[in-house]
């Protein structure tokens, strides 16, 4: 079918182990690049800045989490919270005449060290335990940022960004805005596929499989799990950075409580734990789909084929929604992208039907 | 054709437009204007849940009869109704889509929705309403252009609880008052008037935080039951009202001296058996009960011939008039825009008119509402009412309270947002 195995012969050893060996797959992420970069001229602005944009910034932050949940095995219910350090620093950095580039790169530094404080719990504690702890960092970083004033601003909760621009291009236009989200995923995608292949991927998932074991082969337990708190924590403060603004222009309180975190996770578990393009499938199900269940119910009341109430129309989204979760999970607990994994191997062999992988 | 078929086809057809958030505006369409879009945006599934529902009916059955009246100067409303759940995102997508339908007028009852779409809201040029939610700020019209409280901000609502102890239960000079709230900005927000107040009138200011979301108080009110305020205010919204109540007449603390907020609804009073909680007081913004012209018409016109938009016994409870005061408001500030800017009805044009409204009540509804370009909320008035058992009886005239320390409150908020820019 599409993808085309034989024909391919590897001569070196830098060609089997390129991302994607097989051609299919090249040409498939090629589309799609092009797409995401040719999105300004063929979508709407109402797509482009409510669909598309908020899609790509919590893909990113989705990405941030499986590299410590999926990879590393470390449970985090407190991401949200490392995303607001990134913020609050950032935006209070550029209002102090920092420049965005720099800011960026403070705001991942400053949720790193923060969620590394936390992180430090993961030595210590596994599984539960370390669920606890990271809610405990949840919950004391909303505390902290909205009851000291200095940070949230005080009874006037809300920061408007100020006025910057990133690589001398001003951050006024939705392209703009668009394109440094954008270059901001391509690049955490890089690195995370990346990561995967590297010492340090290994040695995660190491961890994740059995710390004590890889203990036991020479994986500097210690290390590898700060390390993944601070590389992970590192992106998910440069998200919440560009969440603030690229997205949402303002930052509140409010837009990086719990129900944040709990959606994070929700994204990175239905998208398909340590998987990349699970995060996107993820992120898209979660952000998208309630969405679009809301504009149909919408729609179907609006053509008179359902006769109900307003607030039953709010809630029939939500129902269908739910379902949908589990109809998913009952299909396949991995997630999303192993039903994506799942189609793309019976595709390989096809017409044949053993696969083999 | 049947007569039955015929009755059955017309049901659905006002059926559909009923669902549709026409109404029965049908025999406005003859005449050929175009729909004036406005779009509500609220939380009907998270955490206003019971209080939304009867809002929006209140704000559909107003616009309903608006209609069925004539429309605003011939153009039918149409209303945008959808559910963000208080998620910013999701409202700041809603709020995207509205706008490329051509919505001209806001509404989001959710202060995380609508502090995130203020800034928008005047880049693009499109009003929208806070009535009871929202940053305190947007009460200066030179700040938010586009934003209109059009109600007392919660400043002016502690304002008014502190002034009718002082003119009422036997004045503050020495009094202890205990300000109970929940630990969010909305709770916080009054902190700063009562101890500016607390200095100048010489009363004690205790406050005692509880945890969101509020539906655990229990240490909180053992607190304050060892500090034996006179006075206690409480200050939350939806699910720890109730429990607010609950925990301060389970610690002896006697119903007369509790006060609330605007956000205490019948719903809330109602969990409560017999007398114990007979005299609670609660700010007042927005009439209750169903004796007010506006009302009457609306029970006669859409609630009778069965075009309610919901549970017919809700008609008048505190949730339902305020969503038709903020739909009257809006169409008020509709009507005079187009009579002063003729159509088609702007962003820019509705501004001026909602500028334009002057001594305003709904027929008896509201307190005047006057609002001008400096002041978006519009006098900051209001009254005190005591729930009998049965309903919230006003105990006061409407009338405003330390509007000065509002203001300066406001004008110093802002001065340090510009300092920080």
């Amino acid at each position: 079918m599409f993808y085309r195995l034989s024909g391919v012969h590897h001569t070196r050893y830098s060609q089997t182990r390129q991302l994607w060996p097989i051609p299919a797959d090249r040409w498939q992420i090629g589309i799609l690049l092009v797409l995401a970069l040719a999105a300004p001229l063929y979508m709407s602005q109402l797509y482009l800045s409510s669909y598309m944009l908020p899609w790509l910034i919590f893909s990113t932050a989705t990405l941030s989490l499986t590299l410590l949940m999926g990879m590393a095995g470390q449970l985090h219910f407190g991401f949200a919270a490392v995303m607001a350090i990134g913020a609050y620093t950032s935006i209070h950095l550029t209002r102090f005449g920092v420049p965005l580039e720099l800011a960026l790169l403070c705001a991942g530094l400053m949720s790193a060290v923060i969620g590394c404080l936390f992180g430090a719990a993961a030595l210590r504690v596994k599984g539960l335990y370390l669920v606890m702890a990271t809610l405990a960092m949840q919950f004391l970083v909303d505390w902290v940022i909205v009851n000291v004033t200095a940070i949230s601003g005080g009874a006037v909760a809300t920061l408007q960004t100020p006025k910057v621009s990133f690589l001398f291009i001003p951050l006024e236009s939705l392209a703009a805005r668009y394109y440094l989200a954008l270059a901001w995923t391509v690049l955490v995608t890089l690195l995370i596929l990346n990561i995967k292949r590297t010492s340090l991927g290994r040695a995660l998932v190491a961890v994740r499989d059995k710390d004590f074991a890889a203990a036991v082969i020479g994986v500097n337990i210690f290390r590898y799990k700060l390390l993944a708190f601070f590389v992970s924590s590192f992106l998910g403060g440069v998200t919440g950075a560009i969440l603030a603004f690229c997205f949402y222009k303002a930052v509140t309180p409010s837009q990086f409580n719990f129900d944040v975190t709990i959606q994070l996770v929700a994204m990175a578990l239905v998208g398909g734990l340590g998987s990349v393009i699970g995060g996107f499938l993820g992120a898209g199900f979660v952000l998208l789909v309630p969405i679009v269940l809301l504009n149909l119910i919408a729609w179907l009341a609006g053509t008179g084929w359902l006769s109900i109430s307003t607030s039953m129309m709010a809630h029939i989204p939500l129902m269908l929604y739910g379902a949908m979760i589990i109809g998913f999970l009952l299909f396949e607990p991995l997630g999303l992208a192993k039903i994506y994994d799942n189609a793309r191997k019976y595709l390989l062999v096809w017409p044949f039907r053993h696969t083999q992988s | 054709m049947k007569h039955t078929d015929l009755a059955l086809r017309r049901r659905t057809v006002l059926g559909a437009a009923a669902a549709a958030g026409l109404g029965a505006a049908l025999p406005v369409w003859a005449q050929g204007k175009d729909p004036i879009q406005f779009a509500t945006l609220l939380d009907f599934t998270r955490v206003y849940t019971f209080l939304t529902d009867e809002y929006s009916q209140g704000q559909q059955d107003y616009i309903k009869l608006v209609n069925l009246e004539g429309g605003v100067d011939g153009h039918p409303i149409k209303l945008i109704i959808k559910d963000h759940a208080s998620y910013p995102e999701r409202g700041i997508a809603q709020y995207n889509e509205a706008k490329a339908a051509g919505a001209v007028f806001f509404d989001f009852l959710s202060s995380p929705v609508a502090n995130a779409l203020m800034p928008r809201a005047d880049e693009d040029h499109l009003p929208m309403i806070a009535f009871a939610h929202g940053r305190a700020d947007a009460a200066d019209g030179q700040a938010f252009p586009y934003v209109f409280p059009s109600a007392a901000i919660y400043r002016s609502q502690a304002a008014l609880l502190l002034k009718y102890i002082d003119e009422q239960e036997g004045g503050l000079k020495g009094k202890k008052i205990a300000f109970v709230h929940i630990d969010s900005a909305f709770g916080k927000e009054p902190i700063e008037l009562l101890e500016r107040v607390a200095k100048t009138k010489g009363f004690e200011l205790k406050l005692y935080p509880y945890p969101v979301p509020g539906t655990e108080q229990a240490a909180t009110w053992s607190e304050v039951r060892k500090n034996r305020p006179d006075k206690i205010i409480i200050w939350g919204a939806g699910p720890g009202q109730a429990v607010s109540i609950r925990g301060a007449v389970t610690n002896g603390i006697s119903p007369k001296d509790i006060h609330s907020v605007l956000w205490l609804s019948e719903s809330d009073m109602s969990a409560f058996k017999g007398n114990e909680v007979v005299g609670v007081k609660r700010v007042t913004l927005v009439n209750t009960g169903s004796d007010n012209p506006i009302l009457k018409r609306i029970v006669e016109k859409v609630i009778n011939p069965g075009n309610g938009s919901g549970d017919k016994k809700r008609v008048g409870w505190s949730g339902y008039n305020i969503g038709v005061a903020s739909m009257a408001i809006a169409v008020e500030a509709a009507t005079l825009a187009l009579k002063n800017g003729g159509g088609p009805l702007t962003g820019e044009k509705l501004k001026a008119g909602f500028e334009m409204i002057k001594g305003y009540t709904a027929d008896g509804l509201m307190p005047p509402l006057t609002i001008t370009a400096q002041d978006h909320q519009g006098g900051g008035q209001g009254l005190i009412s005591e729930w009998d058992g049965k309903r919230w009886a006003p105990k006061s005239d409407w009338g405003s309270a330390y509007q000065d320390v509002v203001w300066d409150l406001i004008k110093e908020d802002q001065a340090k947002a510009k300092e920080k820019k």
